[in-house]
């Protein structure tokens, strides 16, 4: 259905962000209470226990303050261990997209060959169908033993968790290609290689799509917990470092880069998947 | 070795009469007999690096030695290879680092002092060392890190180096414990709920967090808890939590108190979210808490390097005992690259003048020390305790154990060589009131009441 | 006759019966050739296996026996001697219209420059009247496009032979018309040896030389070769105003409706009939065959034929 009013869901957007950041306003806010302790013993403890009670949740405003802080300067580099939220964003695209990248390189092929052969398929599935339910994070035990290197235990992590929706869509998408097009291509006489590339890639392009697209989704979301298990660099050490400081304001707003990012490699990918859809 | 004293350090005495230890009469005598020293580890060392390429394999090694004893395996092996020619080529390359560059890992808490203030008040690089300060997000990525040797050296728990090598909860790998970090410095925390419950005894059913299961914290809350008569394994639950964790546990109830190292006791006490019931000081008055630590092969395989390192922890970790510089140190790690906690938390710390969460502000300035020397019979004491709670199973060779993890002697040697007074050996221990006689620890084991196997 | 330029020779297809029960036999003893040049129409009720035989002929199904040899040569497996039009056009839906064309022809001659292979692309695409329409997406395009730029494809490649899969069955009539007048055009000017299946008995009649009636399966075999007599230079406007066109379409309508199904085991027409020389009829001609009255009843049953064409696989 088109709408009419093309401005009444933004605004409906709107209205829903008001009510929320209303709602939490109310929710935190604290009038200023008078010091129940002597002054040389609040100067020691944080404003909410000088007035006996427990440090609270903080405001939007404490919040859109740390936000334009980042904002304001997002790649410093104050040492190993302090560094800008952009710094630490990039650090965890750049090991989404090794691992992403890696998964892909393994899982089209292979998800190609499966489709192709029903015997391999049927050689392969009960593996698929055991490990693809383990979550990734189970692996990092495993692979930092085993790889005895965290960075690129993390990346293995990305790769494993993005490995098996790709594969399972290439599979589904190379073995549903119409038999039409591959008829068209033997009568044609088109060599195997061709055949791959020029009619079964494109043909089963969309549901490949369909996958990676699942994949990065989930590769976004692991990433955060597989930094924040090994440290070091990335967006789920910084909400790490910053539970250690207990600097929920900090940890708000990564939460907020992390949804927009999340959402950008969304888009980036329906993007690429409108540009090899094709309709019949 | 004066020439390694550094001569811009207001803190150095260049001249003085007799010598820097004080066993000799001038201070060239002292270099002599430091040189001789030197000169005779740098043997060990070769003798050590040529034992290793001929037996790969310790197992082996020692099976050898026992076979045929030292005096005959130094010469069966000099007929092999010119010992003597190799120690003096080595001798000639002495004190050149093998490596600069070094990673070394911490978890963000004031037991790590020395290592993290070394970093900005610039030990590491006064020998010579480019060292990169990892933050580190818990105990067990820790140990893997090092085991992985993403790390050259790192910040343990004091029975982690004997666990790793024991071999308990993973593979026996021989690691070594050349310095504690801190003594004191932890303290049991109780939710603000519990602010009347002061008595051990109404703890029973109490939910505890620990930062690991091998760490003087578990074994701390569980000797305090079985001392008043709670038996650790069955009238409360003890919890292995990573200290950020922590405060957030216990402001949502989750558990009810911790025995923590800090900040975390004085950062739920700034929450407003706990109270401090207890300083650690007031179970063990100098009891060991973290160390650094390192792979026996990273001490065998870069000895200059090794001693370079450890003489800026040690160098460290005498400045940090100084009350006067406390504050200026608790400045310098306070900062997001290293404890990422208000400089104020960190202060009350340093300084033992701090608020106890419950409306006094109290001062005890040995509330966290700093004594680097790692006596045999702390890892004894561990050893106990890792026994008495059944963690080591079967016969343990306390002593022996002891002294391959906990390297006194090197220790000893280097602070010797850094001027530093040198460590009684026969300091008593004494735990709530009770003396450990580290020659005993079968015994001390079973005078216990509460214990499990 | 001199061997003829395709030749097949006891073609039989049969599937592997449930266990223990004999084999499910579509068709067997399918004998029948085509001269170089010539148009052939295979005619037939849905189910007799007319798709499998030309999927036989381009080599993209196996016979279970019998053999095909063309130009002296044994079909086996697909090549780019035999163009196939398919039913259901089957256009690779990404490409355009001309990059359709194109991978024919690259396969074909695959030492051309891209240059060459777009202006042959063209050539064809004019031919069949998309001259305009090389961008146009596959989606973009009408069913008669479509099918346009399948036949364009087949062509483009110049095969020996061309095998059409009853090409307009999924078109509307007047698409159907126009498209048949193309084809006709096209191969009357390049002599194209060609052999369809069809529904339509008109089309039949207008566009072959000869039309191969198959009997209803199971055990399918050619009942009758008719020979369609009328002049090549035909068109549609004015093909049935020749006398011959109404006996023609007689003879196979009435083949369709009432003699299709004579041929089962046990029928008195099976029996006379011997399927490695099915009769050539002639029924264009005076007495060229024996023409059964059109009855009351089969200008009905001719309608009800017609969706029987859409529902054939």
């Amino acid at each position: 259905m088109k709408s009419a009013r093309p401005w009444l869901a933004p605004l409906l957007s709107a209205l829903f962000l008001a009510l929320l950041v209303g709602v939490w306003y109310l929710a935190t806010y604290q009038p200023a209470a008078e010091a129940t302790v002597d002054s040389e013993y609040a100067a020691l403890v944080g404003q909410a226990a000088s007035t006996g009670a427990k440090s609270a949740m903080p405001t939007p405003g404490e919040v859109g303050a740390k936000l334009w802080e980042h904002l304001s300067d997002p790649f410093y580099d104050r040492g190993t261990n302090d560094k800008g939220i952009g710094i630490q964003l990039l650090y965890s695209i750049g090991r989404v997209l090794l691992g992403f990248g890696l998964a892909a390189l393994v899982a089209i092929p292979l998800g190609f060959v499966i489709g192709m052969s029903p015997l391999i398929y049927k050689a392969l599935d009960p593996f698929i169908q055991v490990l693809k339910p383990v979550s990734p994070l189970a692996w990092m035990p495993l692979a930092l033993y085993t790889i005895k290197d965290s960075g690129i235990s993390a990346i293995f992590v990305i790769f494993i968790c993005s490995l098996w929706p790709m594969l399972v869509n290439t599979a589904f998408g190379v073995a549903g290609v119409r038999r039409d097009w591959l008829n068209v291509a033997r009568t044609l006489e088109v060599s195997r290689l061709r055949t791959a590339f020029q009619v079964i890639l494109p043909a089963a392009a969309p549901t490949i799509m369909t996958g990676m697209r699942i994949s990065i989704g989930i590769a976004w979301l692991v990433i955060v917990a597989a930094e924040m298990l090994v440290g070091g660099t990335g967006i789920g050490y910084f909400v790490w470092n910053e539970w250690n400081n207990l600097s929920i304001a900090n940890i708000i707003s990564a939460i907020l880069f992390i949804g927009l990012i999340g959402m950008a490699l969304d888009t980036l990918l329906a993007r690429l998947a409108r540009a090899v859809t094709y309709r019949e | 070795m004066s020439a390694f004293r550094n001569p811009f350090d207001h803190r150095v005495r260049l001249h003085r009469s007799g010598c820097a230890c004080g066993r000799h009469a001038s201070q060239a005598e002292h270099d002599h007999a430091e040189a001789l020293e030197a000169r005779q580890l740098q043997d060990r060392v070769v003798e050590g690096a040529v034992m290793r390429a001929l037996f790969p394999q310790d197992e082996m090694r020692r099976g050898f030695l026992r076979a045929v004893g030292a005096g005959t395996a130094l010469a069966a092996v000099s007929t092999l290879f010119p010992l003597g020619l190799a120690k003096e080529a080595f001798a000639q390359g002495a004190g050149a680092l093998e490596k600069t560059k070094l990673k070394v890992g911490f978890i963000p808490i004031t037991c790590a002092t020395p290592i993290i203030m070394a970093h900005p008040l610039g030990f590491y690089s006064k020998y010579g060392l480019d060292v990169e300060v990892v933050k580190t997000a818990g105990w067990a990525v820790i140990r893997d890190k090092a085991l992985a040797k993403e790390y050259d050296a790192a910040h343990m728990l004091s029975p982690m180096p004997l666990a790793i090598s024991t071999g308990t909860g993973s593979n026996p790998i021989p690691w070594t414990a050349p310095a504690v970090e801190n003594i004191n410095g932890q303290a049991i925390t109780l939710a603000m709920k519990h602010k009347d419950k002061r008595d051990p005894k109404d703890w029973k059913g109490f939910k505890f967090a620990v930062p690991f299961d091998y760490s003087m914290h578990n074994y701390l809350l569980r000797y305090y808890l079985a001392e008043h008569g709670l038996d650790p394994d069955r009238d409360v639950q003890i919890r292995s939590v990573p200290p950020p964790e922590m405060v957030a546990n216990l402001r949502a109830d989750n558990i009810d108190g911790f025995l923590a190292p800090d900040p975390v006791n004085q950062r739920a006490v700034y929450d407003g979210v706990g109270f401090i019931h207890l300083l650690s000081k007031e179970i063990w008055d100098g009891h060991p808490c973290c160390v650094f630590s390192a792979s026996k092969e990273f001490v065998a395989q870069n000895p200059n390097t090794y001693h370079a390192l450890l003489k800026s922890i040690l160098d460290a970790t005498a400045y940090a005992r100084k009350a006067e510089n406390r504050k200026e140190i608790a400045a310098a790690i306070a900062p997001a690259n290293y404890l990422n906690q208000p400089v104020t938390v960190v202060e009350q710390v340093l300084t033992g003048t701090y608020a106890d969460g419950l409306g006094n502000v109290k001062k005890d300035p040995n509330r966290i020390d700093f004594d680097p020397f790692p006596y045999d019979s702390f890892a004894v004491w561990i050893l106990t305790q890792m026994k008495r709670w059944g963690q080591l199973k079967g016969e343990v060779d306390y002593a022996k154990v002891a002294k391959e993890v906990f390297l006194a002697t090197d220790a000893a040697r280097l602070m010797k060589e850094l001027g530093m007074p040198a460590a009684d050996p026969a300091r008593p221990i004494v735990v709530m009131g009770k003396t450990f006689d580290p020659k005993q620890p079968a015994a001390y084991v079973d005078s216990f009441a509460i214990k499990r196997g | 006759m001199t061997q003829p330029f395709l030749k097949v020779e006891a073609l039989a297809k049969r599937y592997p019966g449930p266990a223990g029960k004999p084999a499910n036999t579509v068709f067997e003893n399918i004998h029948f050739g085509i001269a170089k040049g010539e148009f052939a129409c295979i005619v037939g009720h849905s189910g007799c296996g007319k798709t499998t035989i030309l999927n036989v002929l381009a080599g993209l199904d196996e016979a279970s026996e019998g053999v095909v040899i063309m130009d002296g040569r044994e079909v086996r497996g697909p090549s780019l001697d035999r163009g196939v039009v398919f039913q259901g056009h089957a256009l690779l839906p990404w490409l355009s219209t001309l990059k359709n064309v194109e991978f024919g022809v690259r396969s074909r001659w695959p030492q051309w420059t891209p240059k060459q292979i777009e202006a042959h692309s063209i050539r064809y695409l004019e031919m069949v009247g998309l001259g305009h329409a090389l961008h146009k997406k596959p989606a973009e395009l009408s069913g008669g496009m479509k099918q346009r730029v399948g036949i364009a494809r087949a062509f483009a490649i110049q095969p020996k032979m061309l095998l059409l899969d009853e090409p307009f069955g999924a078109l509307d009539a007047l698409t159907r018309g126009t498209i048949q007048d193309e084809l006709l055009a096209i191969v009357q000017a390049t002599h194209q040896t060609v052999f369809m299946i069809t529904h339509d008995v008109d089309e039949a009649i207008l566009l072959a030389d000869k039309v191969l009636l198959m009997s209803n399966g199971p055990h399918a075999r050619i009942a009758e070769i008719v020979d369609i007599t009328m002049p090549r230079d035909r068109s549609r406007a004015t093909i049935h105003h020749d006398p011959q066109y109404y006996r023609i379409r007689n003879h196979l309508v009435d083949f369709l409706v009432n003699r299709s199904r004579d041929y089962a085991a046990g029928e008195p027409a099976a029996a006379a009939h011997d399927p490695r020389n099915p009769p050539l009829v002639r029924p264009g001609l005076e007495g060229g065959a024996e023409v059964l009255p059109l009855s009351a009843g089969t200008a009905a049953a001719v309608s009800l034929l017609k969706p029987l064409s859409s529902a054939s696989a």
